[in-house]
């Protein structure tokens, strides 16, 4: 490297670590938005529907959006060239939905205010594979490790004081405490681990716009299995969808907002690590409260001790986030990343340069974009047909809403959209 | 995709501890369930 690319380097450095944290922040407020369209139909039909009617619209969302923003010409020619992680992405999948499924145990038998702070600790469990697989923090010195670990416990931390001061503690009949830890613990563990496929694919080359394509298989498949077997049958299962129909909009909806916070915090993972990124998105529960409190006055039955808890918590986990938000990977550590990145190319004889460059957001196909065909309409229009469809047989929610909330909230998270995107689209070409 | 990245695939420790995880979480379903 020559003195004069070394500053070059450095500011494409810095742009990319800007990148994964607007990202990292961004999917935490699209994460906690698509609790709000959930509760709308929670309690109407069992947990597993619920989850099923938003894996469907996750479904919808995960290949219309890559289609529209970048083609299916492209999406195909990522998924020829790293063929090999197909199995990795069907596998995060699978993880998130049997944690999913734990998490209806877990609140069953503990509660909420006990669960949550258990299954939040899935960024410990990822910055520890971020560290033991691929080389995070290795080179960051005793500075970054305490920004990073240090953040992501107080995100920890701060959420737990949230679900502590918020979460109704009724003692539940017939409940096996033992039982709902063990669940909520594997939840954590599972969502944990989901971050494997996703930095795996990420120091490979992949693109998350492809990858997230595949996890949707995963994902639906997963969810259809254990629905079934959870109803007794497929005709069980059709009834209970059926009942569901009027409800099935915002499950739908909330699907296409988790879909954009998950694809923001892949771009996180991709940018600037598991150990950095999903910490950052664990945000949500900031703005799942945000949500509860202002717009569904979740909060009006809660005494002082309890509102000055939500506002000690809130604090941590902004102080948190700005801890791993300022913690750019030095140049000790991003070489050990390299190396990471070196071991696959060698394992999977994929071609270093081509991987280096889509790793660093320089992607020459994603700056060339593919050639779109007419049928590629095919995915926006049936995704808004579906949601006419379902809005058409939608009933009017019971719960009160504050309007004017609501619209604030949503401006800060179109907002948070556009603004990332726009980021991402400039300095990656959504890469 | 050759032989030789089915057996690269088949032997990557990074495919074994995710399928290890789901199949204890699914061990604990089935527990719970």
């Amino acid at each position: 490297m020559s003195v004069g690319q070394k500053p070059e380097v450095e500011n494409r450095v810095r742009a990319l670590h800007v990148v994964g944290v607007v990202c990292g922040l961004a999917a935490g407020a699209w994460l906690g938005t698509a609790e709000a369209p959930v509760k709308l139909a929670a309690g109407q039909a069992p947990p597993l529907v619920v989850t099923l009617g938003m894996v469907l619209g996750v479904f919808m969302a995960r290949w219309t959006i890559p289609v529209m923003l970048k083609g299916a010409g492209f999406v195909v020619r990522d998924l020829r060239h790293n063929a090999h992680l197909l199995v990795w992405a069907l596998l995060a999948g699978a993880l998130w939905v049997v944690a999913n499924t734990l998490t209806v145990f877990a609140i069953r038998n503990v509660g909420l205010s006990i669960a949550f702070p258990l299954w939040n600790s899935n960024c410990l469990i990822g910055l520890f594979w971020g560290w033991l697989f691929f080389n995070e923090l290795r080179g960051a010195g005793w500075k970054g490790w305490a920004q990073v670990f240090g953040g992501s416990l107080a995100l920890v931390i701060g959420a737990a004081i949230l679900a502590w001061a918020t979460a109704e503690r009724t003692p539940v009949a017939g409940a096996h405490p033992m039982l709902g830890i063990a669940a909520a613990l594997g939840a954590g563990v599972l969502w944990g681990t989901q971050y494997i496929p996703y930095r795996k694919a990420y120091i490979s080359g992949m693109t998350p716009l492809s990858f997230v394509t595949v996890i949707a298989f995963g994902e639906l498949v997963s969810t259809l299995v254990l629905s079934v077997i959870f109803a007794g049958s497929f005709s069980n299962l059709g009834q209970q969808i059926v009942a569901a129909k009027p409800f099935l909009f915002w499950l739908f909806l909330g699907g296409i907002c988790w879909v954009f916070g998950d694809l923001f915090q892949q771009y996180a993972a991709k940018y600037i690590g598991i150990g950095r990124g999903i910490p950052l998105s664990n945000t949500n529960q900031l703005w799942g409260l945000a949500w509860g409190a202002l717009v569904f006055g979740e909060l009006t039955a809660i005494g002082t001790h309890a509102r000055v808890l939500v506002l000690v918590g809130s604090l941590i986990m902004i102080v948190g986030a700005a801890f791993i938000g300022t913690a750019a990977a030095p140049a000790s550590e991003r070489s050990s990343w390299q190396s990471a990145m070196m071991r696959e190319c060698t394992r999977y004889g994929l071609d270093p340069v081509r991987v280096e460059q889509a790793r660093s957001g320089n992607d020459e196909q994603a700056r060339q974009g593919s050639k779109r065909r007419a049928w590629e309409l095919v995915f926006p229009i049936c995704s808004v047909a579906v949601m006419i469809w379902l809005g058409l047989s939608l009933e009017r929610p019971s719960v009160a809403m504050g309007l004017g909330w609501m619209v604030a909230l949503l401006a800060l998270t179109i907002c948070s959209l556009f603004l990332s995107g726009l980021l991402l689209w400039k300095r990656t070409r959504f890469s | 995709m050759k032989r030789s990245i089915f057996a690269a695939i088949a032997s990557d420790v990074h495919l074994w501890v995710p399928v290890c995880v789901l199949v204890g979480g699914i061990c604990l379903l089935v527990v719970l369930r």
